[in-house]
Formats: C-alpha cells, sequence, structure tokens
C-alpha cells in the first residue's frame, strides 16, 4: 500500500490553515447562531500565524512538523479551541516522530490518539454535538479501509470527507452539550455545529488541493 | 479607571522587568516566555516547583518566587492563562532529575494549557507532574471551572512545597503534600468593587456603591449572590461559616488563618476583618497558630477580601514556619 509523506501531510496543513482563513467570517456566523461568534475569528487568528511561519517549521520527520503546529495553534487560537485543536495536533504528532512516511493505518492511529485527546481535553463524547462527532466516524471509515492491504489513500481521503459532510446534516437537529453553544441549549438545535462544519470544510478543501472530487 | 502603564501589551512585561530589576542577584528573567526564575535554579538534587496562571493577582505568583517558595513561574496576560509554550518551556528550564511539580489553580484555561505542557515534556522523558489546587468554598462551578476555584489558599500550597522541596522531599512525597494542604484548606471571597484590566477601558463587572459580590472569583466572577452591603463584622461572619463549616473546622484544631486582601483595601480594613476572625476562632474553639494578613492573592484593584482556614499539623507547622524569601520584601 502507498505510504503518506511528509510533503502530503503538509499540504493537507497548509490546505487546513486556508480554509480556516477564508472562512474566518462564515464560521464566526455559524457560531453566533447559539454560541458566541468568536470561532471563525479565534481559528483564524491560530492559522494566520502558521501561514506567516510557514517556512520556519520542524520538518525532521511528521511528527516533529506536527508538534510545531501544536504549539502554534495553543498559542494563538484563542479561547478553548487552542487547547483542543492543539491537543490533537499534539497527540497526532507523538505517534509520529521519527516518521518520515506513515501508513494508512498509522494514519488512523494518529487521528484515534487526537480524538482521545480531544476528549479528555474538553471533556465531550460522541453525541454532543462537537467535532468529534465528524471525526469519530471518520476515523472508523478510515480503518475500515487500513484493514485492506490494497486501499488506495485518494480513495480513503474521498471517503472520509463524505462521512465528514454528513454529519453536518446528521448531527443538526442535535442538542448541543459541550462548549459555548451548549449554555443555549434548545437553540442549538436546527443549527449546524461550527466545528464539524470546519471539519468537513477542511476535508472537502484538502481533496481539491490532491484534484480528488468528493462530490461523487 | 487612572492606571499606572504605559501601552496595554506592556503591562505584563513591563511588571515582570520591574521584578526582576528589583532582584537582580536572585532571580533570571525570560522575556520571550514571560518566565521569571531563580537564577540558582534548577539544582539536580531537588525538585522543583513551579506555577503559572493569569497575571493581575500579584504577589501570586510571579512574586512568590525565591528560596522555599516557587522555583519558577510563567504568568499568561492579565487573567489570561500562560499559553503553552511558556508552560513547556518554563518545566524544560526548571528539568532537574528529581523532577518538576507544577501547581496550578482550577481554572479551565489554565489546565488545558498545563496538562499539554506536561504532556509535552513528558513525552521528552522530562519527569513533570502536576497537583491541582480548589479551595474556594464559594461555587461548585464557575464561568471558568469545572469544580472549585483555586484562589488564595494556593499560598499554603506553594508554602509547604517549596519548604518541603528545599528540605528534599521527592516528586511523590511533595504530591502527597500537596494533597494533603489542598485537602485542608478553605477558602472564600467577597468584592465590594470590580477592576479594570489595562486592556480594557471599562470594569469586568458592574457592582454599585453599597452592593457586595458574596463568593466571588479572583477574576469577578460571579460567586454566591450579590447582596447589600453589610457590616464588617457581618460579612466576615457569613465568610467565617462558610469556610469553617465546610471542611468542617473543628473545637481544638490548630489553624493557619488569612484575611487576603484583593488589591483595594487597605491593611486597616482588613485588621478589622482579622479582629473578628480571631473572635470566631476563639468561639469555635480553633488555635491560631499562625496568621497572615495582607495581600497574598490580588484581583489588581478591587476591593474586597478572602478569608483561608488551613488545618494545620506538627509537619505543617514547620513547612509554613521553614524560611522563605521572596521578591516582595517590607524590611
Amino acid at each position: 500500500m502507498k505510504e503518506i509523506a511528509l510533503t502530503e501531510i503538509e499540504q493537507a496543513v497548509k490546505s487546513i490553515a486556508a480554509t480556516a482563513l477564508r472562512n474566518e467570517k462564515y464560521f464566526s456566523d455559524l457560531d453566533a447562531a447559539a454560541g458566541d461568534a468568536d470561532f471563525g475569528v479565534s481559528l483564524a487568528s491560530g492559522f494566520k500565524v502558521i501561514k506567516a511561519d510557514w517556512d520556519e517549521f520542524d520538518r525532521s520527520s511528521i511528527g516533529n512538523f506536527l508538534l510545531k503546529i501544536s504549539m502554534v495553534i495553543t498559542r494563538h487560537v484563542g479561547g478553548c479551541s487552542g487547547p483542543i485543536w492543539g491537543t490533537g495536533f499534539m497527540r497526532a504528532g507523538m505517534l509520529a516522530k521519527d516518521k518520515s512516511t506513515i501508513s494508512l493505518s498509522e494514519l488512523e492511529q494518529m487521528l484515534s490518539a487526537a480524538i482521545d485527546g480531544i476528549q479528555q481535553r474538553g471533556g465531550a463524547v460522541a453525541g454532543d454535538k462537537t467535532l468529534l462527532d465528524a471525526l469519530l466516524p471518520m476515523r472508523d471509515a478510515i480503518k475500515a479501509h487500513a484493514a485492506k492491504a490494497d486501499s488506495d489513500p485518494a480513495e480513503v481521503l474521498k471517503e472520509a470527507t463524505q462521512v465528514a459532510n454528513e454529519a453536518i446534516e446528521r448531527t443538526k437537529p442535535w442538542v448541543a452539550k459541550r462548549g459555548r453553544q451548549s449554555f443555549t441549549g434548545e437553540r442549538s438545535c436546527g443549527t449546524p455545529d461550527p466545528g464539524i462544519v470546519a471539519i468537513a470544510t477542511m476535508m472537502n478543501d484538502i481533496c481539491e488541493s490532491f484534484g480528488i472530487d468528493a462530490s461523487s | 479607571m487612572n492606571k499606572f502603564f504605559n501601552q496595554a501589551e506592556d503591562f505584563v512585561p513591563e511588571m515582570l522587568e520591574g521584578v526582576f530589576l528589583a532582584n537582580p542577584d536572585m532571580l533570571t528573567y525570560v522575556p520571550e516566555f514571560n518566565i521569571i526564575s531563580r537564577s540558582d535554579r534548577p539544582v539536580k538534587d531537588k525538585v522543583s516547583v513551579i506555577q503559572g496562571s493569569g497575571s493581575g493577582h500579584e504577589p501570586a505568583h510571579i512574586m512568590a518566587v525565591g528560596p522555599g517558595m516557587l522555583d519558577a513561574a510563567v504568568p499568561g496576560g492579565v487573567f489570561a492563562a500562560p499559553p503553552m509554550d511558556s508552560c513547556y518551556e518554563c518545566i524544560k528550564r526548571m528539568n532537574s532529575p528529581e523532577g518538576v511539580l507544577v501547581l496550578i489553580n482550577n481554572y479551565q484555561g489554565d489546565r488545558m494549557n498545563w496538562d499539554m505542557a506536561v504532556e509535552m515534556a513528558q513525552a521528552e522523558g522530562i519527569t513533570v507532574k502536576s497537583f491541582v489546587i480548589d479551595d474556594d468554598v464559594a461555587v461548585q462551578d464557575s464561568s471558568y471551572t469545572t469544580g472549585r476555584r483555586g484562589v488564595a489558599g494556593n499560598f499554603f500550597v506553594i508554602k509547604a512545597c517549596g519548604a518541603a522541596a528545599e528540605k528534599g522531599a521527592s516528586l511523590s512525597e511533595l504530591i502527597e503534600l500537596a494533597t494533603k494542604v489542598n485537602g485542608q484548606v478553605r477558602s472564600m471571597g467577597v468584592a465590594l468593587s470590580s477592576c479594570t484590566p489595562p486592556a480594557k477601558d471599562s470594569p469586568i463587572f458592574e457592582i454599585s456603591d453599597g452592593e457586595m459580590e458574596v463568593g466571588v472569583g479572583i477574576h469577578g466572577e460571579p460567586g454566591r449572590r450579590r447582596d447589600s452591603l453589610k457590616s464588617a463584622d457581618e460579612i466576615l461572619d457569613e465568610m467565617f461559616d462558610a469556610v469553617a463549616g465546610d471542611l468542617p473546622f473543628k473545637k481544638g484544631d490548630r489553624v493557619a488563618l488569612m484575611i487576603n486582601g484583593l488589591g483595594g483595601t487597605p491593611p486597616s480594613e482588613l485588621y478589622v476583618l482579622y479582629r473578628r476572625a480571631a473572635q470566631r476562632c476563639k468561639e469555635a474553639g480553633l488555635t491560631i497558630a499562625r496568621n497572615y494578613v495582607g495581600e497574598y492573592c490580588t484581583s489588581l484593584e478591587m476591593a474586597g477580601a478572602s478569608l483561608t482556614l488551613l488545618r494545620l499539623d506538627d509537619e505543617l507547622e514547620k513547612l509554613l514556619a521553614a524560611p522563605a524569601e521572596i521578591a516582595v520584601r517590607v524590611f
């Protein structure tokens, strides 16, 4: 099976940063429906620094690169999103500190470690209507593929993206139980969770950057 | 609000520089990460004890660095948790073969950043453990915490652990000691005014003349209730009942009693409160073995005070009496 290289991880992170910057207002507007309308601004403030410092990051391994990204996110993304997103990158990075390429099953383990970290840091669980409700089914999709020896990473990426897209509609009627959104209780019903939308938008943009059509 | 500052964003760094300039022989200042540490630390045969939280609570924690107290402190902006990379850098700089003890006041932002920094340092093979202080009896959950807040009682955890570390206690013994102190210390505060961080142009909450916030947090978070101002004795009685009744403290206990000013209340008023607290201790059969009246953990210029009681035993009395030196001196 084809391994995933550092350059591809870099490309994905660069794409994630571009998504955060381009959607600053959109993500904040989504947050305004039931939260405190700062999600997009918080996220963008961190990814702005990633963009500005892009050439400076340690690229000695996939893990070291992700650990540096996690430091910037934790420091510069405002509110609780900083430590939560930063923990995700940190836990993933710790598993790849000595790796210049990773297999699909290693990617799945990194995503699992990120999910565990996010759960631990923020205290959310599946069903609380947070980004975890996008990441968990994505992880399961990748896991199913990783078990097969002949999976094409492009196909896996596409499927994970579709799963994230589905998570937006699937969780829309739910009541948010964590984070700012939860303070408004029933008001969060019927509005998409900004964290889930952000994950899905990032996944779609990563696909596009690799020339993969996720819509079909 | 009239304040002494230059540019709001320079307020914390310039305060730190001032603390360093006043103690050039004792302290090292790392401007890049807001770290103030003892110049003669770390050493290889002693656990390093460090803390970091938002600024605005001085002398906690940045001015509590010194022999027998903290080895280093790393503050964030005013009322903002220190960033994760600064916490991580502080752990790395204070790394000792005996380990590093991180003391954290129970606020969500502080916990998240420190937890990450500790994890990262551990992944690099550094021996580091953290301990969370939650002595505030006012509320179970606040806008910034899950569970009780960490307030002025943290001074006793620092003092006890700082003294024990100097005597060669191991990291696991220090965690045990911190657990004991935190388990026997209780606090509650009352605010008579609000406060204004330099970067803001209005107070962080509104409170009118003749009002008080009972059970206020050290960032002005709401407490138990808003009420009309009462007499000093009545206010102290409410604090005392809440604090003494929580552990509960019992007849015959030897205690340390702290009346902590929140930043804008003069010593004279603190001693008016102490007078009543001493009377209440006597009535309750508590012996005040040590007393602390002054500013230990503040909220900028907020008028108000908190009461802290710590149940003592021989070990704690000795540790509290052990010599210590910090950046703030009055003699």
